[in-house]
C-alpha cells in the first residue's frame, strides 16, 4: 500500500548499541531505581516467611500473644519499607527514563530537520510525527512495565528457588522440568511476533500521516467534497494499525497458553515427585506441600520475566525507528569559515532528478557581490531547480558551485547557510511571537534588531499595531495574517538573518496581485547591498535586476538588461509584452 | 464518555468480562486444588486419588489458560476497537462538511487522535480487571467469613477501607496525568509547526533554532512526565504498603484468636493462606481509579474537542435544480459595505478590490464562516444560508488559493472516480495550462504526488489545482487569484482556457491581473468595501486612472 519511501529503520545491532549508550549516560538514577526496585522484591519477600514462623508458634503451642504482634509488626515494617520503596524507585525511573526519551525524540527532531526538504517530503511528516510520538510513547509504556516487573520479579525467583533448594533437592530438581517448555514457547514465540510489531508501528506511520494530510487539508477536502476519501483513508490506516495489534496480542495469548503448559508441566513434575518421595518417606508431607506451593508462587516472577522479552521486542521496534533517524548524516560542525561579499560561480552544472530527464542543462553563471541576477522563463523551464542549485539545497548531477572561490561540497551547511538564505515559494507563519518568527535563526537578537528587519520588510507598521507588538502569537491559532503579510515576515526573517546573498524563488508568488507592489518592494529593500538570484515571474520584479536571464528547457537562453533583452524581441521581448499588456 | 464506551463494546464485554473473571478465579482456586492434592493423594498415598486430583488440576489450569485466551482478545480486541473508533470521530469532526472550529494545532490533533484515543479505550480494561478484583475479594472474603467470621467481617470491612484511602491519592494522580498528556500534546504541536514550515527553515538554515524551539517543549512534557511518574509512584507505594500493612492487621487477629482456640490451626493456615491473596486485588483497585481517571481525563479532552462548535452551520433547503446565479445583495460584512454583485449564468465576472482583506471577506461568505451584518448572499433565487450544505456545494465551488493538493497521481487529484472521458479531460487540462505540468513528468497524468504536493513547482500546483477546479464543473466557480504563481505567457493562456471552459456557467475570479481582467465580461471595481465601478477592463483602464494604477504593474 506504500508507495513513500519512509526514513530508515535500524537494524537491531545499531538499536542495541544505541540503547546501551542512552541508558549509560543515565546509569545512575538507573541503577538506583534497580536497586530499590530490588528492595521492594525484598520486603516483598518477608511477608510470607513471618507468616511460616507465626503458624509455627501458633502449631509449637509455646507461642505468646507478645510473639505474635512483634511478627505482625515485622509485616508492617516490611509493608512501610516496601511502600517507600516502591514510590521512590518510581520516580527515580522516570528520572532516568523521561530525560533520556525526551532527549531522543528532541535528536530525531534534529536530525531529522537537517535532512533534505526533498527526502522529508517523500518520507511525509506523518512519519517523523509519528516517531516522536507513537514510537516514543510505546517505548517509555514498556519501560514504566518492564523494569519494575523484572527487578520485582528476578529477586521473587531468586529467593522461592532458593527456599526450594533449601527444602528438598529433589524436589527443585523436578521443578526444572518446566524450563525447557518456557524456552520452547519463547522460541516459538518471538520470531513470530516481531514482523507484527514492526508492521504495526508502520501502520501507526501511515494513519499519522493519513490523519495530517486530513486536517492540513479539510478546508479544501470539504469544498471538493471529498471528504470521504480522506475520512476512509484514515479508517483504511487506521484498521490496518488495530489488525495488527489485534494479531501480535492473539499471538501473545497463545504464548500464554504455552507458559500455562510449562507450569503445569513443572508442578506436576512436583507433585508427581513429592507423591514418590513422600511415599518412599524420603520427605514429609509437609515439605511436598510446601514445594508445591513455593513452585506456584513461581508461575508470576517467571511469566513477567518471560514477558520482558515481549516488552523489548515491542519496544525495540519503536526504538529501531528512531535509531533509523539517528542514523542519518549529521551535519557537520561549523568550519568558521567567514563568507565575506563572496563570487557565486556555476561552471557547466546540469540537473536531472532520478532516472529523469536534465531539468538543468549546461549553465554557467557568475553573480558579482551585491549583483542581482533575475531568472525569467515559463514554469517548468528549470528555474525552482535552479534556485535550489545555487541556494545549496540540491547538489547538481553534473558541475560544480563555488562561493568565494570553495566548491560547496567543503563548506558546512551552517556556514553556506549563514551567508547565503532562500526564500522558497511555500510561505509558513510559525505558531508563535512576531519576534521568534523573526529572529527564527538568530534568537540572540535584540528587540531592536528585530524592528530594524521589520522596518526593511516594511511590515514594522502593521507590526506596531498589534495587541501585544512584537510578542503578539501569530501563525495557526495566533492573531490572523493576511498571505502578503506572512510574506513581508518571511522576508524580514531574511532581513534579520542578514546574508550576503538571497535566492527568492517566486518568494512574492503567494500574495496574489493584490498585495504584490508592497511586497516588491519590500523584497528589493531587504536585497539592498546583497548580492541576489531572483526568481520571479513578476516580471515588474525582474526588470530592477542588473541582469536577467531567461530559461527554456533547462538551458540559460536569453542572458541582460532589461532594455537589451526588450530590445532584442527574443523571448523575454515576448513575456514583456504579455506581461505588460493591459 | 465511559457509558458509550461501554455501550459501544457491550457484545464483547459481556462475553470477555466473565471469560476474565473465570480466569482470575481460576488463577486464584489453583492453590486450593494444590492442597487437594496433597491432602487426598500425598498424604494418603492413594494412587488413584492423587491421580485424579491431578487431572483436576490440570482441567483448572487449562480453564483458566482457555479463558484468558478468549476473554484477553477479546478484551484487547474492545479496547482497539473503542480507540479506532474515537480515532474516526475525531476525524469525522474534522473532516466534517460543517468543519469544526477549533483551536488545536495540527499535531494537537494528532495526538488526540492516538495517545488521547488509546488511553480512553483502556478504560475497558480497567473496568474488566476492577469487577475481578472485586469479585476477587467478594470470593474471599466469603470463604473468611465461613472460615471465621471476626477475620471474614474485618476483610470484608477493611479492605473497601484500605482502597478508600488510596482513592484520596485519585484526583491529584490524575491532574497530574492530565497535565503530562497536554504537555506532550503541544510538544507534537510545535513539532508539526516546525514540519509544516519545513522549507522556509531550511532557507535560512534555523534548523538549530527550530530544534531549540521544539526541546522546549519536549522538556516541558519531560518535567511533567517526571512529576506524574511521582504521583503514580506515591499511589503505587501507598496502595501496596497499605495493602501489606492490612496483611499483617489480619495475621496479627488470626494469631492472637488461634492461640486463644477460637480457631483451629487449619483454620488459621486457610486464613493466612488466602490473605495474602488480598494484596492483589487491593493494590490493583487503588491503580485502577486512578488510571480510570486518567482514561477519563483523555476522554474529556476528546469530547471537548468534538464539541467545537462547527464553522458552518447548513440550512434545510434542497432546491430541486442546482441554482446557476451568484449575487450579493446589498451585503455589509467585515470591510464590505452594501456590496452589489451578480454573476448570471455564462458570464465570467472579475472583481477588483483595493485590499486583500475585501477579497477575503468574498471569500468567507461564500464558504458561509462570515455572515453578512446586512443583505443577501444568494445562488440562483436562494439565500446561501437557506440551503443544505450539499446543495451548496452541488452549486458553488470556491478554490482557495491555498488549495491543497494531496498524496496519489494527477489523475486522482483531478478525476478521483475517473468520471472524464478523455476529451473532457485533455480539453480541461488545456485550460488551466495543465498540459504543461503532465508533458514535465514523464509518467504523464500517472505521475505521484506528494503529501503537500512536494514534488511540484507553486506553479505548476496552482494550474493542477484550477484543472481539478474545472473538473467539478460545478455551476458557479469562484476562482481566488488563480495564476499568481504562473508566467506571464501561461497566464494569458489560462486566461483564454478559463474562458472558454466556463461558457456555460457562471464564474467570478477575484484578482488583479490584467491577462484575466481582460476575458471577464465585466469588471467589478471595489473600493472602501463598495463598487464603485462595473464595465470591461479596457473601458475601465480608458476612464477609471486609480484602476489604472492597481492592475498596472
Amino acid at each position: 500500500m506504500t508507495a513513500r519511501a519512509i526514513l530508515p529503520i535500524a537494524d537491531p545491532a545499531t538499536t542495541t548499541r544505541r540503547a546501551w549508550r542512552l541508558l549509560r549516560r543515565h546509569r545512575r538514577p538507573l541503577v538506583g531505581s534497580v536497586l530499590l526496585f530490588a528492595l521492594v522484591g525484598l520486603s516483598g519477600v518477608v511477608p510470607p516467611y513471618v507468616l511460616g514462623t507465626i503458624v509455627d508458634l501458633v502449631q509449637d503451642g509455646t507461642g505468646s500473644r507478645g510473639q505474635v504482634l512483634a511478627l505482625a509488626a515485622v509485616i508492617v515494617v516490611s509493608a512501610l519499607v516496601g511502600g517507600a520503596a516502591t514510590a521512590a524507585s518510581a520516580a527515580l525511573l522516570a528520572r532516568a527514563a523521561n530525560p533520556a526519551l525526551a532527549e531522543l525524540r528532541e535528536d530525531v527532531l534534529d536530525r531529522a530537520l537537517h535532512q533534505d526538504a526533498e527526502r522529508l517530503e517523500q518520507a511525509g511528516t506523518g512519519d517523523v510525527m509519528s516517531r516522536v510520538g507513537d514510537d516514543v510513547r510505546a517505548i517509555s509504556e514498556s519501560l514504566d512495565n518492564a523494569v519494575p516487573e523484572f527487578v520485582r520479579a528476578v529477586v521473587a525467583i531468586v529467593f522461592t528457588m532458593f527456599g526450594l533448594l533449601v527444602l528438598d533437592w529433589r524436589l527443585a530438581l523436578a521443578g526444572l522440568a518446566a524450563g525447557p517448555f518456557y524456552l520452547v514457547a519463547l522460541r516459538w514465540y518471538l520470531p513470530r511476533s516481531a514482523p507484527y510489531y514492526r508492521r504495526e508501528r508502520i501502520a501507526q506511520g501511515e494513519r499519522a500521516e493519513a490523519l495530517m494530510a486530513g486536517i492540513h487539508g479539510a478546508p479544501t477536502l470539504r469544498a471538493l467534497g471529498r471528504h470521504h476519501l480522506a475520512l476512509q483513508r484514515i479508517d483504511h490506516h487506521s484498521r490496518a494499525a488495530l489488525v495488527q495489534a489485534v494479531d501480535v496480542y492473539a499471538l501473545l495469548t497463545r504464548l500464554f497458553g504455552r507458559i500455562n503448559l510449562a507450569e503445569w508441566v513443572g508442578l506436576t513434575a512436583v507433585l508427581v515427585t513429592g507423591f514418590l518421595l513422600v511415599r518412599d518417606d524420603a520427605v514429609t508431607v509437609g515439605a511436598a506441600t510446601a514445594a508445591a506451593l513455593y513452585f506456584h508462587r513461581l508461575f508470576n516472577p517467571i511469566g513477567a520475566v518471560l514477558l520482558i522479552f515481549d516488552q523489548i521486542q515491542a519496544a525495540g521496534a519503536s526504538l529501531a525507528r528512531l535509531v533509523g533517524v539517528l542514523e542519518l548524516p549529521e551535519p557537520r560542525p561549523s568550519s568558521e569559515v567567514v563568507l565575506r561579499q563572496p563570487v557565486l560561480r556555476l561552471t557547466g552544472v546540469a540537473h536531472r532528478y532520478g532516472d529523469g530527464p536534465d531539468v538543468v542543462r549546461d549553465v554557467d553563471l557568475t553573480i558579482a557581490p551585491g549583483e542581482h541576477v533575475a531568472v525569467v522563463g515559463s514554469t517548468g523551464a528549470g528555474k525552482t531547480t535552479l534556485a535550489s542549485i545555487v541556494a545549496g539545497q540540491v547538489i547538481p548531477s553534473h558541475g560544480e558551485v563555488t562561493v568565494a572561490g570553495r566548491p560547496y561540497g567543503a563548506i558546512p551547511s551552517v556556514d553556506l547557510r549563514r551567508a547565503l538564505a532562500l526564500v522558497s515559494q511555500e510561505v509558513h507563519v510559525f505558531a508563535t511571537t512576531v519576534r521568534e518568527n523573526v529572529a527564527m535563526s538568530r534568537p540572540e537578537l535584540s528587540d531592536d534588531d528585530v524592528w530594524a528587519a521589520l522596518r526593511v520588510a516594511r511590515c514594522a507598521g502593521w507590526v506596531a499595531a498589534l495587541p501585544d507588538g512584537l510578542q503578539t502569537r501569530v501563525g495557526h491559532l495566533g492573531h490572523p495574517l493576511s498571505a502578503a503579510q506572512g510574506q513581508q515576515l518571511a522576508l524580514a526573517r531574511v532581513a534579520a538573518h542578514d546574508p550576503s546573498i538571497v535566492v527568492l524563488d517566486e518568494a512574492t508568488a503567494e500574495a496574489g496581485s493584490s498585495g504584490a507592489r508592497d511586497l516588491d518592494l519590500a523584497a528589493r529593500a531587504v536585497l539592498e547591498g546583497r548580492s541576489a538570484l531572483i526568481v520571479a515571474h513578476r516580471l515588474s520584479q525582474a526588470r530592477y535586476a542588473d541582469r536577467i536571464l531567461v530559461m527554456e528547457h533547462g538551458r540559460i537562453v536569453e542572458d541582460g538588461t532589461h532594455d537589451a533583452l526588450v530590445a532584442r524581441a527574443g523571448r523575454y521581448a515576448q513575456l514583456w509584452s504579455a506581461w505588460s499588456a493591459r | 464518555m465511559l457509558r458509550r464506551t461501554i455501550w459501544r463494546q457491550r457484545r464483547r464485554l459481556l462475553l470477555g468480562f466473565p471469560l476474565l473473571i473465570a480466569w482470575q478465579l481460576g488463577e486464584a482456586m489453583t492453590p486450593v486444588v494444590i492442597g487437594m492434592v496433597v491432602d487426598h493423594g500425598v498424604a494418603t498415598g492413594d494412587t488413584r486419588a492423587f491421580l485424579l486430583w491431578l487431572l483436576v488440576l490440570a482441567a483448572l489450569m487449562a480453564g483458566f489458560s482457555l479463558s484468558y485466551r478468549f476473554g484477553g482478545r477479546l478484551g484487547l480486541r474492545s479496547i482497539q476497537e473503542e480507540s479506532h473508533a474515537l480515532r474516526s470521530e475525531i476525524a469525522g469532526h474534522v473532516l466534517d462538511p460543517r468543519g469544526a472550529d477549533t483551536d488545536e494545532l495540527p499535531g494537537e490533533v494528532l495526538s488526540l487522535a492516538t495517545a488521547d484515543a488509546d488511553m480512553t479505550g483502556m478504560v475497558v480494561r480497567q473496568l474488566g480487571f476492577a469487577l475481578g478484583s472485586i469479585v476477587a475479594v467478594l470470593a474471599i472474603g466469603g470463604y473468611l467469613l465461613v472460615t471465621d467470621w471476626v477475620v471474614g467481617v474485618l476483610v470484608l470491612v477493611g479492605t473497601p477501607l484500605v482502597v478508600a484511602v488510596t482513592q484520596l491519592l485519585a484526583p491529584m494522580v490524575a491532574r497530574r496525568t492530565e497535565a503530562q498528556q497536554e504537555t506532550v500534546a503541544r510538544a507534537s504541536g510545535v513539532a508539526s509547526d516546525l514540519m509544516a514550515g519545513l522549507r522556509p527553515l531550511k532557507g535560512i538554515g534555523a534548523e538549530d533554532a527550530a530544534t531549540q524551539r521544539y526541546r522546549v517543549a519536549s522538556r516541558a512534557a519531560q518535567r511533567a512526565s517526571i512529576t506524574m511518574a511521582g504521583a503514580w509512584g506515591v499511589l503505587a507505594g501507598v496502595s501496596s504498603g497499605l495493602s501489606v500493612l492490612f496483611l499483617g492487621v489480619v495475621a496479627a487477629v488470626a494469631g492472637v484468636r488461634a492461640l486463644d482456640d477460637a480457631i483451629t490451626l487449619g483454620q488459621f493456615i486457610a486464613i493466612v493462606g488466602v490473605a495474602q491473596y488480598l494484596a492483589e486485588p487491593i493494590l490493583a483497585l487503588g491503580e485502577l481509579s486512578a488510571q480510570a481517571a486518567a482514561s477519563l481525563a483523555s476522554g474529556r479532552r476528546i469530547s471537548r474537542f468534538l464539541q467545537t462548535p462547527a464553522l458552518v452551520e447548513g440550512g434545510a433547503l434542497t432546491p430541486a435544480a442546482p441554482p446557476r446565479t451568484l449575487r450579493f445583495d446589498k451585503v455589509t460584512a467585515g470591510p464590505l459595505k452594501d456590496l452589489d454583485l451578480e454573476v448570471r449564468q455564462g458570464e465570467l465576472v472579475a472583481l477588483v478590490a483595493d485590499t486583500p482583506l475585501a477579497d477575503d471577506a468574498v471569500i468567507r461568505l461564500l464558504h458561509g464562516t462570515l455572515r453578512p451584518d446586512r443583505g443577501r448572499v444568494l445562488l440562483g433565487p436562494h439565500p446561501l444560508d437557506d440551503l443544505t450544505l450539499a446543495s451548496r456545494r452541488d452549486a458553488l465551488l470556491v478554490n482557495d488559493h491555498h488549495a491543497d493538493l494531496f498524496e496519489g497521481s494527477i489523475h486522482d487529484a483531478i478525476d478521483p472516480r475517473r468520471d472524464l472521458s478523455e476529451e473532457q479531460l485533455s480539453a480541461l487540462l488545456a485550460a488551466s495550462a495543465g498540459t504543461d505540468v503532465i508533458a514535465a513528468h514523464p509518467e504523464g497524468l500517472d505521475h505521484r504526488i506528494r503529501a503537500s504536493g512536494g514534488t511540484l513547482s507553486g506553479g505548476q500546483r496552482q494550474r493542477l489545482t484550477l484543472a481539478r477546479a474545472l473538473a467539478e464543473n460545478r455551476p458557479v466557480l469562484v476562482l481566488h487569484e488563480p495564476t499568481s504563481a504562473v508566467d506571464a505567457v501561461t497566464e494569458q493562456r489560462i486566461a483564454a482556457g478559463l474562458r472558454e471552459a466556463r461558457r456555460p456557467h457562471a464564474t467570478l475570479v477575484l484578482t488583479a491581473s490584467p491577462a484575466l481582467l481582460d476575458v471577464a465580461d465585466v469588471v467589478v471595481v471595489v473600493r472602501n468595501g463598495t463598487v464603485v465601478g462595473r464595465a470591461r477592463h479596457r473601458e475601465l483602464l480608458r476612464r477609471d486612472p486609480e484602476y489604472a494604477g492597481r492592475v498596472a504593474r
